[in-house]
């Protein structure tokens, strides 16, 4: 054996959950100057397309804002399924799903100018984007059926929905046959928040989220502490009823907040349905997540600096002429980095002085509580 | 008419190879018990690494082993995370998938948009110019053949042999396999490295032979369907292949159909595979004496040995 | 000015991480060089497109006209390129990247970029923009098309010579009106030497999905077509499993000869190169208005490229002899009687289609057998 073990920590390391972000972006860094290097570009002209030039003007802030809403708006969500261990990798789809109810609605009041049409948007998408969520849990609940592969393919099923929805009955009737709806009325959409940017007063959806997710969480809320108990494994996992209310719970905040972020969508930077409609909102908010730690302050931070990224790699495309995959593997490398990192949060690792005998007699009884418990949780 | 199932049926048997390669790989790595979900990113990654390295070498097999070889060193990274590092596998596998797709894209750059000479078809005398068998069966490519042949390996090796127990018993608890001294992560390193291989070798089969042609976003979803696939044939090779076969087989129809002048909308058609396997799932889960039957009880927990 | 920030940029690089002073000192010399470092005399053009460039297809016949561009006013312009950008939200952003670099002409290389171009040149009342294939105008933003269905009804001629089957497949993209009235022009084109010729058409839903087009192609074959039609493949797809499976292929946008030297039939080629060049000059000397551009055989923005030789030397004057009498304005291939797919007069006798009507054109004509996609 190596000179070293990883043991588990009693209690997460809030130093380490501080740390394992700043230390995945130094090492990110540090790969990334490698690969600009070899890609022939300045790692430094690239860094500074990446994190700085956002932020140099009006109009780069508010794009790094208006990206930011959709991540933040979904990670919130997500995070506390995920915190119950319900994995719902399928928000993309309850987004699709919630822009598709509220495209749907605005169009059919396409000359309404009422203040209404706005607020019945965002609950006809929270509502379609929890609906969409509900199936996943219902199968789950009540078939034992995997919630991360039916929310997985629930999405794809969304995108074809879409698809059918603007080449078919959605589709603008004075649009050239072009698969896309008509442009919503100025009552469909959000208001801009600041002159000269696209950020509009959705933002404040994603901010009244991560409040609320922060008071269920921090207050410890009965419904919170339902939701943790019922999947944790040793725990009373075989109390179908807890389990079952942790997994309704779970997917259906998650799908709202998808489905929320997907009106945020139509009803501000596109102001129409097309058949592109989210750049991968809901797998990158997945990322966002575990790399705020699935804590209510590190997810707005996350989301923050996933924006950052991905507005300063279309900055880098037209201002130092990076190739359009090196965001993506720039995105990645962060990732990776940051998912090894985490391990410390968790974890402490234990310099050995001579490797130890294997003392396998004790492990035999705790394995089968966990075989019993692992089965429970995810079967 | 005969044309017309011709076809349908050889288009089917290419068309579902490369789904079965990368799916005998993720049926494997499922059933040591490591849920891994880069199958997108690594099945990419292969196939721009193959389609470079065949038309630089010009050899279809250099091609095919470094695809191989490449997809294999993206899911070590995967392997190293995921039971090294402990990172939620989930998570993990979304992260590696992203970076293989990044990747793919910068291998394949400077080939966007080029042909390359497809796989040469077996010729097999007269079998392959029986009417209609010889030319569904008998005139593949050999990938395709291999495809079946690790069908029935894959099949054979989890079922009936000493390694196929231990992968088994990795998957069901990794807990009691080390109890009674099996390498649990040496095991699981294994199976995700074949996983990474098998994928490479499917993604290869697309730019190699299926198309064959390098573009950015080639594999267009495929990974996933590997995915929704090994649920879909209940973690068992045959039926996993059965699925492909079907999958390949309606999405031809579907074109098949639109040139005959139906109008089914072809958005229901691209659909069905998930909504058919969301079905399956739902129905082979309520049963739990099938689930346990072959579902990796531990798949997608992390694992940390204890001492 | 621009020199100044490579060469800065070039310095930086030997900085080490060690050195966090100069580090800090670099940052901020940075911060200050990176605000719209624009050089004045220069034009700079920021062009944007949709799919990789590649080497046949939209993109790179796009790409093409930029070259022409480049080669016609050197030095008096500059170009940056970016590809592949999908036409969603994030689109708009590449666009403002580009103004705030200094770009005062932008290129839009496709349909889906409209609305955020027009708001741009809202925005922006200096830069002027052409966008392709789209309808919506301003005084900085024009458009432009090319009139494919002219060389689509010679292409149709020759598919109407070879076929055997009387069978013609078309592995098409979307049902937009310019598609339609390719697949019109082409039907008609073939009917005008072969009275017996049908049309299979599958509709592919999507730009770029070369193995689905390929699987498209090869259904077609086997359904008895002996000649494909690829409609707006950006990839030689389809044109490569003709070849395999010896069948005659005619394709858009690109020459694809070399990807089938024996079964071309012949490609519809397209070029912006004319109009790019008259557009960068207004831009210049500051006449730029925005107009709508369709560019026909007149003006040299479309034609047809590499007949394939087992069409005899006879046919080959008949195509000449047509295309010449399309580029003289003495023949349009919308001209009366036309029947539309449900036996009903579309066209009278003696009638041409009107240029709006064909911009809207949503009826198939009779001889194609499948219908439009609801």
């Amino acid at each position: 054996m190596t000179g070293f073990k990883i043991i588990p920590r009693s209690q997460s390391s809030f130093l380490a959950q501080l740390l394992v972000p700043v230390a995945a972006i130094v090492l990110t860094l540090l790969a990334g100057s490698v690969f600009f290097t070899l890609l022939g570009k300045s790692p430094l002209a690239s860094f500074y397309a990446f994190f700085i030039e956002p932020l140099t003007s009006r109009y780069g802030i508010g794009e790094v804002l208006l990206k930011m809403g959709p991540l933040l708006l979904i990670a919130q969500g997500l995070a506390i399924g995920f915190r119950a261990r319900v994995w719902n990798i399928g928000a993309e789809g309850q987004l699709l799903l919630g822009a598709i109810a509220a495209g749907a609605i605005a169009l059919q009041f396409e000359l309404s100018d009422s203040v209404w049409l706005l607020p019945s948007m965002i609950l006809a998408g929270t509502l379609a984007g929890a609906g969409w969520a509900a199936i996943a849990a219902f199968l789950r609940t009540r078939f034992n059926a995997n919630e991360i592969l039916v929310t997985f393919m629930l999405s794809s099923i969304a995108l074809q929905l879409l698809y059918y929805l603007v080449s078919g009955p959605l589709r603008d009737p004075m649009g050239m046959s072009f698969p896309q709806s008509a442009m919503f009325g100025d009552a469909a959409m959000f208001s801009p928040l600041l002159s000269g940017t696209r950020v509009n007063t959705s933002l404040f959806l994603g901010l009244v989220a991560t409040l609320l997710a922060w008071i269920f969480v921090q207050r410890s809320m009965p419904g919170y502490k339902l939701l943790v108990s019922g999947l944790a494994p040793g725990a009373a996992g075989y109390a179908g009823f807890a389990a079952n209310r942790a997994v309704w719970l779970g997917l259906l905040i998650g799908g709202a907040a998808a489905g929320m972020a997907g009106v945020a969508e139509v009803a501000g930077p596109l102001g129409l349905l097309q058949r592109n409609i989210s750049p991968g909102y809901g797998f990158a908010a997945i990322i966002v997540a575990f790399l705020g730690g699935l804590h209510p302050i590190g997810i707005v931070f996350a989301a923050f600096f996933m924006a950052l990224i991905y507005v300063g790699g279309d900055m880098s495309l037209v201002s130092v002429g990076l190739p359009n995959a090196s965001t993506t593997i720039f995105q990645g490398m962060l990732l990776v980095f940051y998912l090894a990192c985490y391990l410390f949060v968790n974890h402490r690792i234990q310099r050995q002085v001579a490797s130890g005998t294997v003392a396998s007699a004790e492990v035999g009884g705790s394995d089968a509580d966990h075989t019993g418990s692992g089965a429970t949780g995810h079967a | 008419m005969l044309d017309s199932l011709v076809f349908v049926l050889a288009g089917t048997l290419a068309a579902a190879t490369p789904l079965i390669l990368a799916a005998m790989g993720e049926l494997v790595v499922e059933k040591s018990g490591v849920l891994n979900l880069s199958i997108e990113g690594m099945m990419a990654t292969g196939a721009a690494t193959g389609f470079v390295v065949a038309t630089q070498t010009d050899s279809t097999v250099a091609g095919f082993a470094m695809a191989a070889l490449a997809a294999m060193l993206l899911s070590l990274i995967f392997a190293i995370l995921a039971l090294g590092f402990l990172a939620s596998q989930v998570a993990t596998g979304l992260a590696v998938g992203i970076l293989g797709l990044g990747v793919s894209v910068l291998i394949g750059k400077d080939f966007e948009g080029t042909t390359i000479k497809p796989l040469e078809k077996v010729d097999l005398g007269f079998l392959s110019d029986l009417p209609l068998l010889g030319e569904v069966l008998f005139a593949q490519d050999v990938v395709v053949y291999l495809g079946i042949a690790s069908v029935v390996l894959v099949s054979f090796v989890l079922n009936r042999t000493k390694l196929g127990l231990v992968i088994r018993a990795v998957g069901e608890s990794p807990e009691a396999a080390n109890s009674i001294g099996y390498p649990v992560l040496l095991v699981r390193t294994c199976a995700i490295a074949f996983g990474g291989a098998m994928a490479g070798l499917g993604g290869a089969h697309l730019t190699l032979s299926y198309t064959p042609l390098w573009a950015e976003g080639l594999v267009a979803g495929r990974g996933w369907i590997v995915v929704a696939l090994v649920v879909f044939g209940t973690w068992q090779a045959p039926r996993i292949a059965i699925g492909a076969y079907l999958f390949g087989a309606v999405s031809l129809i579907e074109l098949f159909v639109q040139g005959q002048g139906f109008a089914i909308p072809s958005q229901l058609m691209s659909a069905m595979p998930y909504i058919i396997t969301i079905v399956v799932l739902a129905a082979i889960s309520r049963n739990p004496r099938v689930v346990r039957l072959n579902y990796p009880a531990s798949l997608g927990l992390p694992y940390l040995r204890s001492e | 000015m621009k020199s100044l920030l490579k060469n800065a940029v070039f310095k930086f690089r030997r900085l080490s991480w060690r050195d966090p002073a100069g580090l800090l000192a670099a940052g901020v010399l940075l911060l200050g060089l990176s605000v719209n470092a624009v050089a004045a005399d220069k034009l700079k053009i920021g062009y944007i497109y949709p799919s990789p460039v590649g080497d046949v297809g939209w993109a790179y016949e796009l790409d093409r006209g930029r070259q022409a561009i480049e080669a016609e006013f050197g030095d008096q312009v500059e170009s940056i390129v970016v590809e592949n950008i999908p036409e969603g939200p994030d689109a708009a952003r590449i666009m403002n990247q580009f103004a705030a670099e200094g770009a005062k002409m932008i290129m839009l290389g496709s349909f889906g970029y409209m609305n955020d171009g027009l708001k741009l040149a809202k925005r922006y009342p200096d830069i002027k923009i052409i966008h392709a294939s789209g309808y919506k105008l301003a005084d900085n933003m024009g458009n432009f098309q090319t009139r494919n269905y002219e060389s689509a009804y010679v292409a149709g001629m020759s598919a109407g010579y070879v076929t055997k089957s009387n069978t013609i497949g078309m592995v098409a993209a979307y049902a937009i009106p310019e598609v339609v009235g390719i697949i019109n022009a082409f039907t008609l084109g073939a009917q005008s030497v072969n009275p017996d010729v049908t049309m299979k058409v599958v509709w592919l839903n999507s730009w770029f999905d070369p193995s689905k087009a390929q699987e498209s192609a090869r259904s077609l074959i086997a359904q008895q077509s002996d000649v494909i039609f690829s409609i707006y493949q950006d990839t030689p797809s389809v044109v490569t499993v003709a070849e395999e499976e010896g069948v005659y292929v005619v394709n858009t946008s690109s020459d694809m000869k070399k990807y089938a030297p024996k079964h071309l039939l012949g490609s519809m080629q397209i070029s912006w190169k004319n109009h790019f060049i008259e557009q960068t000059r207004a831009v210049l000397d500051g006449s730029f208005k925005g107009i709508a551009y369709w560019g026909g055989m007149a003006e040299g923005a479309v034609s047809m490229e590499s007949w394939s030789d087992d069409l005899t030397a006879e046919q080959v004057a008949a195509l000449n002899a047509k295309i010449t009498d399309i580029t003289d304005g003495k023949f349009h291939p919308f001209t009366g009687p036309i029947t539309g797919q449900d036996n009903k007069v579309m066209i009278a006798e003696g009638e041409t289609i009107s240029d709006p009507d064909l911009l809207g054109i949503s009826w198939l004509v009779k001889g194609v057998e499948t219908k439009l996609p609801k």
